[in-house]
C-alpha cells in the first residue's frame, strides 16, 4: 500500500516503487520492477531519478519510449514529486529516448524519422493484453461454476468488488443468484478493459471478443483460446527477452573479469 | 530419451522410426567487415549474434568472427556431417543498402546449392519497390534457377522506405508473377524485432490479405510471427495456405523446454500437424544440435491434456520433413536411394547409414 504523504515532504522509495509497479512493458504485459528493468531510485527533496536498462539495445524505440514516459508520469504524478527523470542506459537510442522524456517531447517530435505514431502501436498492445488477462478472469468464472453461455452475456454490473477482498461477487440470472469468485484476475482484466475504453457503462458486454465485439455463445471456445494464444505469444516473447538480456548480462560480466 | 536416438544414422532414427529431415531456412551469409557499407550492417550481424549465443548451448557457440562468414565447406559439414539434416532450403535475405554485395543472396547462396543441387533447394526473392526491374530481376531467377520459393523481408530498408507490405498493389503484381511463374512458396519473414529495422514493417496480418487474394500460393510465414503468434496463428486458422516456419521457435526446445511444448501446443492446434516446416535459421542456430534437441523435445503432460495435441513420431515426421517434401515435391524414397552414394554421402561417410536399414515404408 502506498506510503506517500502529501504534506510536500520527500516523497520514499516505497512510493515510488509502487507507482513503477504499475508502469508494464507494453509487449508483455508485465511490471517493469518484475522485470527488473529499474537499476535505481534516487531522492533528492522532491526530485527523483530513475535508471533503467532493457533486455537489449535495439528493443523497440516505441516500447522504450512508452515505458519511459510511463514511468515519467506515474511518478509526477505524486503529489510529493515535482519532477521525475528518467534515464534508460544502454540501448542503441537511449539519447533520443532521455532527451525526449525528460524535455516532455513528443514521440513525432523525438523521433522524426519514425513513421506512424506512438498511440496507434499502444492501443494495439492494449488490447493484446485484455484479451490475455481476460482469460484469466474467464478461466476464474469457469471455476467457480459459470457456464459459458452465462458468462458470455454478463454485463459490467454483474459484478460487484469491495476494496481490498479477496473476493468478489458475481450475480446472474437477473441477481437472482450469487457466486464468490476470486478478485484478482478480474480486477487485473477489468483495470485493462477500461483502459482500452471497451468496458465502462453498468450495461456494457463484460468480456468481449479480440476485435472488441459482444461474445457469441457460439464462439466463446474459440474465442477463450484466443486469449490463451494471446497470453503464451506474450510469454513466449517474454522468454526471447529474459534469453537475451542473460546473454547481455553474460558478456558483461565476463568483460568485467577480463 | 537418448535411447530411442541414432543421431549417427544419415536418416535420423527416432524410436525406431526413419525421420527424413528437410532443414526449411538456412542462409550462406557474408557479413565480414569488408563487406559492410552502412551501420545497419554492423547492427544486423551484431543482433544476430546475441540470438545466437541466446539460444545456443554453451560449448556449441561460435566466436563473432566465424559467424560473419563460415563458407561453403563448414556449412556442409555442419549441416550433413552428422547427417543432422538431409536436405535445406536456401532462403535468401540480399540487404544490399547494408552489405556491398549483400549479405544473403540468391547469387551467392547458388554457389553451393548448384554443386550440390541433390541436396539443395535454392529460394529466390523479389522486392516490390524495385518496379519493373525487380518483375524482370524475379523471372531472371526463374530462368536461371528454376526458383520454387522467394523468400520475402518485407522490413528490408532501401533508400527512405523502412519496408513494404505484401498486400499492397505493388506486392500483388509480384505474387501474380510468382503465380504465372510457377513459384508456389512464398516465405515472408515476420519475425522478432530485429535491430535497426522497424517493428512494423514485421506486422503478419499483410498476409491475410495476400493469401486469400492467391490461394494457388503457399505462404510460410518464417518465425511463426513471433512476436505476434497469436495474429499469425489466428489468419493461420482461417487461410489454409498458410504455413508456419519453425525457425526461432526451435531452438526454445534447448533452454526453454515449458515455452517450447507450449508453443509447440499451439501452433498443433491452430495449423494442425501438416502446416508447420522445420528450419534451423543456419548459421543462427546449427542443425547438428539443433535438430536432435526438437526430435527429443516433449509436449508436458499439462500442454497434452490441455491442448489436446502430441508430438510424436508421425508428427515429426512431418514437421521435420514431410511438410516441406509436400510444398517442395521433393520425393522422399527416391531421395532416400539417391543419398546412398551421393556425393555428401561419399565424403562423410553416410552411406551405409542410408543403405543399412530396411526399406522404409511408403509414406502415405
Amino acid at each position: 500500500m502506498s506510503t506517500q504523504t502529501s504534506d510536500g515532504s520527500a516523497p520514499t522509495r516505497a512510493t515510488v516503487r509502487d507507482r513503477l509497479e504499475r508502469v508494464t512493458d507494453p509487449e508483455l504485459d508485465r511490471s517493469i520492477v518484475a522485470l527488473e528493468y529499474v537499476d535505481a531510485i534516487e531522492i533528492d527533496g522532491d526530485r527523483v531519478a530513475v535508471d533503467l536498462t532493457l533486455p537489449t539495445a535495439w528493443c523497440s524505440p516505441a516500447f522504450a519510449w512508452m515505458m519511459a514516459v510511463d514511468a515519467r508520469d506515474e511518478i509526477e504524478s505524486l503529489p510529493a514529486v515535482e519532477e521525475a527523470r528518467i534515464t534508460l542506459h544502454e540501448h542503441m537510442h537511449e539519447t533520443e529516448i532521455n532527451r525526449g522524456v525528460n524535455e516532455d517531447l513528443s514521440f513525432a517530435d523525438a523521433f522524426p524519422d519514425a513513421d506512424g505514431d506512438v498511440a496507434a502501436v499502444r492501443a494495439e498492445l492494449d488490447d493484446k493484453a485484455r484479451v490475455a488477462r481476460q482469460y484469466d478472469a474467464v478461466e476464474a468464472l469457469l471455476e467457480s461454476g459459470l457456464d459459458a453461455e452465462t458468462i458470455a452475456d454478463m454485463r459490467r454490473r454483474a459484478l460487484e468488488r469491495s476494496d481490498g477482498a479477496d473476493s468478489a461477487t458475481v450475480y446472474v440470472r437477473d441477481r437472482s443468484f450469487a457466486v464468490a469468485v476470486p478478485a484478482a484476475p478480474l480486477e487485473r482484466y477489468l483495470e485493462k478493459a477500461r483502459e482500452t475504453d471497451l468496458v465502462s457503462a453498468p450495461d456494457d458486454h463484460l468480456f468481449r471478443t479480440p476485435e472488441g465485439e459482444p461474445i457469441d455463445p457460439d464462439s466463446f471456445g474459440l474465442v477463450h483460446r484466443r486469449g490463451r494464444l494471446a497470453q503464451v505469444n506474450m510469454s513466449s516473447q517474454g522468454g526471447i527477452c529474459d534469453g537475451l538480456r542473460e546473454a547481455r548480462e553474460g558478456r558483461l560480466e565476463e568483460t568485467a573479469d577480463d | 530419451m537418448s535411447s530411442g536416438t541414432d543421431v549417427h544414422g544419415a536418416m535420423y532414427q527416432h524410436n525406431g522410426e526413419e525421420i527424413f529431415v528437410i532443414d526449411g531456412h538456412v542462409h550462406l551469409w557474408d557479413a565480414t567487415e569488408a563487406n559492410i557499407k552502412h551501420q545497419g550492417g554492423e547492427e544486423f550481424i551484431q543482433c544476430f549474434y546475441d540470438y545466437h549465443t541466446t539460444f545456443t548451448p554453451e560449448g556449441r557457440q561460435w566466436d563473432i568472427d566465424e559467424y560473419r562468414k563460415y563458407g561453403a565447406d563448414r556449412m556442409v559439414e555442419d549441416l550433413f556431417g552428422n547427417a543432422a539434416a538431409d536436405m535445406a532450403i536456401f532462403q535468401p535475405t540480399y540487404l544490399t543498402d547494408f552489405y556491398d554485395d549483400g549479405f544473403n543472396t540468391t547469387e551467392q547462396n547458388a554457389e553451393l546449392a548448384t554443386e550440390h543441387p541433390e541436396r539443395f533447394v535454392l529460394n529466390g526473392t523479389f522486392d516490390p519497390r524495385d518496379g519493373e526491374e525487380g518483375l524482370e530481376y524475379l523471372e531472371d531467377l526463374h530462368e536461371t534457377y528454376d526458383i520454387p520459393g522467394v523468400k520475402l523481408y518485407t522490413a528490408e530498408w532501401r533508400g527512405d522506405s523502412k519496408g513494404w507490405r505484401l498486400d499492397d498493389e505493388d506486392a500483388f503484381e509480384f505474387l501474380q508473377k510468382c503465380a504465372d511463374l510457377g513459384i508456389e512458396n512464398i516465405h515472408p519473414h515476420k519475425g522478432p524485432t530485429i535491430r535497426p529495422l522497424n517493428r512494423d514493417a514485421f506486422d503478419v496480418k499483410d498476409v491475410d490479405d495476400a493469401a486469400s487474394s492467391f490461394p494457388e500460393l503457399n505462404f510460410i510465414v518464417e518465425h511463426v510471427g513471433l512476436p505476434r503468434l497469436d495474429d499469425f496463428c489466428w489468419i493461420a486458422a482461417q487461410e489454409t495456405n498458410v504455413y508456419g516456419g519453425l525457425a526461432v521457435a526451435a531452438p526454445f526446445a534447448q533452454n526453454r523446454p515449458g515455452k517450447f511444448s507450449e508453443i509447440m501446443s499451439e501452433l498443433l492446434w491452430w495449423l494442425g500437424e501438416d502446416r508447420i516446416l522445420f528450419g534451423s535459421d543456419y548459421a543462427l542456430w546449427n542443425p547438428d544440435w539443433l535438430v536432435e534437441e526438437v526430435m527429443e523435445a516433449e509436449l508436458t503432460q499439462e500442454h497434452r491434456m490441455e491442448y489436446g495435441v502430441e508430438w510424436d513420431t508421425e508428427t515429426k515426421k512431418k514437421v521435420m520433413g514431410e511438410n516441406a517434401a509436400e510444398l517442395y515435391d521433393i520425393d522422399i524414397e527416391a531421395k532416400r536411394q539417391a543419398f546412398e552414394d551421393d556425393e555428401i554421402s561419399q565424403q562423410f561417410d553416410l552411406e551405409d547409414h542410408y543403405t543399412g536399414e530396411e526399406p522404409a515404408p511408403a509414406d502415405d
